[in-house]
């Protein structure tokens, strides 16, 4: 039987929330269509699904090379500053695909960086058709590329890192070569953890919208953008973002389902840690080198692009209000840290008191917000409460709510809540689910209610744990684009935000500053959930 | 009402389908008895302690402590409120706390009881000294286990429920453990129930043992008793300390009894259930029940022989095809091989003669 308890009401109400998007643009699909869809339909869709596919296959191979080789590298073998690869590689997490658009923008277009260097390196002259133009959609490919190999990289070396050196022996003890031990043993025995990895990247490939409208692409994601801002056409936006829903949520189950399949391959209690070869002349350079490259594309090149930008135009100093921007952003961080967090632990705390089955099925429908792009969710969010304040409007005298939750920070937290739900609900559970069962009842039986066991065993437990949930909500907070740019009060602007704001307005150099101050941020909360991040077990 | 110190009145315990015991019948009469139940993994035990302890609810039946209802089908006390501790089997100490502050949960409720129990000695004896400032995954399963059982203790409850509490405890430790917490036990008059699937535990440590089978509670007596005489062809089974062979009753009139083997001949004794004379049964013959003589005429094949470290456990063979098992002192003067003939001293005299 299930109780119908505050919990089962919390739950029931988190998981309608969460759910409202795609319920949303499931309806829109259904409802009448517009004479836009309808030409958009016999023109543009084709196209968008053709660049969308192209770029995502295209990223797919570069993301799969770089992420596995790497971690190939740094997982078995030793060489100079393997060590300082391991975590430096996850740096490429704090660069969003935009910003490394800006980058590649700014080194490859005519008199760009690259012209600069070969000028102070050889002279003047015209090297402008020398340099070539990584523009369009290769633009995208590699900028998307580079900020999400990442996702590979961390997933594929933790599955080699838990890969038992007894599978390596025991092919080694049947004859087999180094090259035959990584085709047949290793990569095998991570393919799960590679699809994962490949799957996560996919997804957010699809869900890119500040890289592909950088380079003016024409995907999916811009063509919901521009269904909805340019053609003021909500129904055809939720048409489009239906068609890439389905993508996404096969994505989704692929991703879900190699995650299963990658526990299996986890070693049991006779779990022996690799051995790494220490690697000597042309081989450590080459592993040296591969490293180097990654990290030094990957990072240092939109870094360094960026800081020599801010030192080269200063006036965008005076211009911009940083600390404005620096105090946006903390706040929209802290208070939606604050509610996710505060809600996830309730729901997490009613979901095992409770013991519901029902519960369980709510708490798990509730996190699939995660996997609904931003530009999806924040134009469907759009639509359902312009809908809901028509009716209001239309039945009642409180006028027009629209303002409540579009254009409002509450709105925005609203969005943020939907988009990160999952992200701090599993991230809390997971820890969780570590307490077992009978510290509960031991506690019930030293004579301790239900609250004190919560405030004086599971708090204390959990509290790392809700740290660095924190952390990685800002982490995803700080880089997020395209919810904060479509719902954010007027004038209220965060550091992506205002990137996005003056590279769409060609002034890539003015990006430059809140660009840096965006990595800066991105970087120190990385370094701090490093060793989380690398120590994730599938 | 009751005036036991504890009563369980046709109480069923039901977890799952499978984990169940019904109708249960339990009488604790005094405080300060220590009650073992006995019986093979997953057939219930654990339950029986959960709901006592207030964790499941009862599904029928009555369960009195102290005179006051506790749960029943209608009432339900919560576990906070009912004093009673429970030492888990598996590891159930708060993660993030040491072991000294483990143990220091338990003084919240320590004005229960009322029985004087001081901490240090509680730590001297379970030798939990050396890991007070370690956390608890720093720490082996037994001494979690030790750790568990001291929070129990200082906690002062009425009742305390202890689930396999040695189970994980080194064998050189186990026994002295097992002779101090007893000790310290009856010191304090505490009431315990231990649930075990090691009949010697549970006998050692008991003034009374429950041994719980096919989903019922099958004999509830004195360890002796139980282990001497028990009721049903299933105890013996379990405890499975001999094997039954076919004898027939010559007379069960006069003071000592006697009965007919075909081949090992009289065995007399004092049959614990009632059988006229004539009839056939089936006779418990339990490893000590024969003694090895060299000078007998009764010989019969050895088949098998364990060593036991005290013992050995010899197999001989009948002609019916019997398998016999004989306990010998380890430092017996000789020893016998496979398919030698080994004495057995006759008349065979046997205390109880457990028969069915």
């Amino acid at each position: 039987m299930t109780k119908y308890n505050i919990w089962f009401f919390s739950s029931f109400f988190i998981a309608l929330i969460v759910a409202l998007p795609i319920i949303t643009i499931f309806f829109s699909f259904f409802s009448e269509t517009s004479n836009y869809f309808i030409v958009l339909k016999n023109t543009f869709l084709f196209d968008y699904i053709n660049n969308s596919l192209i770029i995502l296959i295209s990223v797919l191979i570069i993301t799969f090379l770089l992420g596995v080789i790497s971690a190939y590298f740094i997982s078995f073998y030793e060489f100079p500053l393997s060590k300082f690869f391991s975590w430096a590689l996850i740096l490429a997490f704090a660069i969003p695909g935009y910003i490394f658009a800006f980058s590649i923008i700014a080194f490859f277009e005519n008199y760009g960086t690259a012209y600069s260097i070969l000028t102070s390196l050889f002279g003047e002259y015209n090297y402008n058709p020398y340099i070539p133009k990584l523009d369009g959609t290769v633009g995208s490919i590699v900028a998307i590329s580079f900020s999400l190999f990442p996702y590979v990289y961390v997933l594929t070396r933790s599955s080699f890192f838990f890969q038992s050196n007894n599978y390596i022996e025991v092919g080694q003890n049947l004859g087999l070569s180094e090259k035959e031990t990584l085709f047949r043993i290793i990569l095998p025995s991570a393919r799960p953890a590679i699809i994962a990895g490949l799957a996560l990247v996919a997804m957010e490939c699809l869900s890119d919208f500040g890289t592909v409208s950088t380079f003016s692409v024409s995907t999916l994601t811009t063509g919901i953008y521009n269904s909805w801002l340019s053609f003021d056409d909500l129904n055809s936006a939720n048409q489009i973002s239906f068609i890439l829903l389905i993508f996404i949520l096969a994505l989704l189950s692929i991703e879900i389902y190699s995650r299963k399949e990658a526990r299996y391959h986890q070693p049991g209690r006779g779990f022996k840690p690799i051995n790494k070869i220490k690697l000597s002349g042309k081989k450590s350079v080459l592993a040296f080198s591969f490293c180097s490259l990654v990290f030094l594309i990957s990072f240092i090149f939109p870094v360094s692009q960026m800081i020599y930008w801010t030192l080269k135009f200063p006036k965008y100093i005076q211009d911009i209000d940083i600390l404005k921007i620096n105090l946006n952003t903390m706040y929209l961080v802290g208070l939606s840290s604050l509610v996710l967090v505060f809600i996830s632990l309730f729901i997490n705390y009613g979901s095992r008191i409770s013991k519901s089955k029902i519960l369980n099925y709510l708490t798990n429908f509730s996190i699939s917000g995660y996997a609904i792009p931003g530009v999806i969710l924040a134009v469907a969010f759009i639509t359902l409460f312009s809908n809901l304040s028509d009716i209001i409007n239309e039945n009642t005298n409180l006028g027009s709510t629209k303002k409540l939750f579009i254009g409002s920070i509450f709105g925005l937290i609203l969005a943020y809540f939907i988009r990160f739900f999952s992200l701090s609900f599993n991230g809390i559970k997971s820890s969780y689910e570590k307490i077992n069962n009978s510290i509960d009842e031991t506690a019930y039986l030293l004579g301790y209610s239900k609250i004190k066991t919560f405030s004086r065993i599971h708090v204390p437990y959990l509290k790392n744990n809700i740290i660095l949930i924190i952390v990685l909500i800002s982490l995803e907070i700080i880089k997020e684009l395209p919810i904060t740019m479509i719902l954010r009060p007027f004038n209220f602007e965060t550091f992506a935000t205002q990137a996005y704001v003056y590279a769409s307005q060609d002034l890539l150099e003015a990006a430059a500053l809140p660009s840096l101050f965006l990595i800066s941020w991105a970087t120190i909360l990385i370094l701090f959930s490093s060793k989380y991040i690398l120590s994730q077990k599938n | 009402m009751s005036k036991h110190f504890l009563e369980i009145q046709k109480g069923d315990f039901i977890a799952s389908e499978k984990n169940k015991v019904n109708d249960v019948n339990l009488i604790i009469e005094e405080q300060g008895q220590i009650v073992s139940l006995l019986g093979p993994s997953g057939i219930g035990k654990t339950t029986i302690l959960r709901t006592l302890a207030g964790l499941q609810k009862l599904n029928s039946g009555k369960i009195f402590l102290k005179g006051k209802l506790i749960a029943s089908n209608k009432v339900h006390i919560e576990p906070e409120k009912r004093n009673i501790a429970l030492s888990f089997q598996d590891n159930s100490l708060f993660p993030n706390y040491k072991v000294i502050d483990n143990i220091n949960f338990g003084k919240k409720r320590s004005n229960g009881n009322g029985f004087s129990l001081d901490a240090k000695e509680i730590i001297e004896i379970l030798h939990i000294e050396p890991i007070l400032d370690k956390f608890p995954h720093q720490i082996s399963a037994g001494e979690a286990q030790r750790v568990s059982i001291a929070r129990s203790l200082i906690s002062k409850p009425d009742l305390l429920l202890l689930d396999e509490p040695f189970s994980n405890i080194d064998q050189s430790l186990k026994e002295e453990i097992q002779v101090s917490v007893k000790k310290l036990l009856k010191r304090i008059n505490l009431t315990t129930i231990i649930v075990t699937h090691d009949s010697y535990e549970a006998f050692s440590m008991a003034d009374k043992c429950g041994i719980i089978l096919n989903q019922e509670l099958k004999q509830y007596d004195l360890p002796y008793n139980v282990h001497h005489e028990p009721n049903s062809v299933e105890v013996a089974n379990f405890l499975n300390k001999g094997i039954f062979i076919d004898v027939k009753v010559v007379d069960s009139e006069c003071a000592v009894h006697r009965l007919k083997h075909e081949e090992l001949g009289e065995i007399r004794g004092k049959l614990s259930n009632n059988f006229p004379s004539g009839s056939k049964v089936k006779l418990l013959l339990q490893p000590e029940d024969l003694i090895h003589d060299d000078q007998s005429k009764l010989k019969l094949e050895v088949v098998d022989r364990k060593f036991r470290g005290t013992n050995f456990v010899y197999t001989l063979k009948t002609s019916k095809g019997e398998h016999l098992p004989v306990f010998v002192h380890s430092h017996h003067i000789h020893q016998h091989e496979k398919s030698e003939k080994f004495g057995i001293k006759t008349p065979i005299y046997i205390d109880h003669l457990v028969c069915f």
